[in-house]
């Protein structure tokens, strides 16, 4: 029996593409007033596809004849968004990046808060029930 | 250390958002200075001055590590390339033939400093401090999260 069975090493994708996008964040609010800089971004879709990809081995299928979740994975991708809002061809919308930023932190702590209670079942497991 | 990162890429923007200030704080206090560089045996008045930022982690060598790696690049943060003078803008003249600076026909030149556009940028590069602080200190609690994994 895997004691882990993948569930940490997926909560560790994400808090890794969460820590890109915060990255990602910081340099864009960096560069708000630099002439034609142009806002990046993470894209989720390729992570969450290498994340699926990650758990196809263990998928649970009632049917031999469901769909596979085999989706061609790759690493996290930063992308640029070549469009400007504004006269000096920067195109940072501060708006955009603080709503992402209070998105990501919320969806980081989210990831932290489940570690952690893999962990603490894991401890209760080891501990055999609490004391 | 993708997180640390994130931290010097954001204290790179306050480093140049602080620079922003001084030079602005440079411009409004030269606002009435006539006497700024002495050339061709006259006193030229003091010149606007404004910095010029450009994103850092944007060279070609970045670019190719991209390309082999097939990874992408965050970028880390913002520099000031160079502080730059205005030359352009021509400053105002004033009637004042009592002024030591004062030329043939009684005009002084006084530096192209327009106070309420100082205002502005000071205003702008004030807000993208306080932007760039709340990104530190989100970034700073996520670390502290990071930090709690495991403790029950």
């Amino acid at each position: 029996m895997n004691l882990f069975a993948g569930t940490i090493q997926q909560l560790e994708q994400g808090l890794q593409y969460s820590s890109i996008k915060q990255k990602v964040i910081a340099n864009n609010v960096a560069n708000v007033d630099t002439p034609g800089y142009k806002s990046k971004g993470v894209s989720f879709q390729k992570m969450l596809q290498s994340e699926i990809q990650m758990s196809s081995n263990a998928i649970h299928k009632t049917d031999p004849r469901h769909f596979d979740l085999s989706v061609s994975g790759q690493s996290v991708s930063v992308s640029k968004r070549p469009y400007s809002v504004r006269e000096n061809g920067n195109g940072v919308d501060m708006d955009k990046e603080m709503a992402d930023l209070a998105t990501n932190q919320i969806y980081y702590n989210s990831l932290i808060e489940r570690i952690s209670g893999k962990f603490g079942s894991l401890n209760s497991v080891i501990k055999g029930g609490p004391q | 250390m993708s997180m640390f990162n994130a931290m010097n890429t954001t204290a790179s923007a306050l480093t140049a958002q602080r620079l922003r200030m001084d030079v602005i704080s440079s411009n409004m206090a030269n606002v009435d200075t006539t006497r700024a560089t002495f050339e061709n045996g006259e006193w030229q008045p003091y010149k606007r001055k404004s910095v010029v930022l450009k994103p850092e982690g944007e060279q070609f060598s970045s670019f190719l590590n991209i390309a082999m790696n097939r990874k992408g690049n965050a970028g880390e943060g913002v520099t000031v390339s160079r502080i730059i003078e205005d030359n352009e803008t021509p400053g105002e003249l004033l009637y004042d033939p009592e002024h030591p600076d004062a030329n043939a026909e009684g005009y002084v030149e006084l530096p192209n400093v327009d106070p309420l556009r100082e205002m502005v940028d000071l205003m702008s590069a004030t807000r993208s401090y306080e932007a760039n602080v709340t990104v530190f200190n989100a970034n700073k609690s996520m670390m502290m999260q990071a930090l709690q994994i495991g403790r029950s």
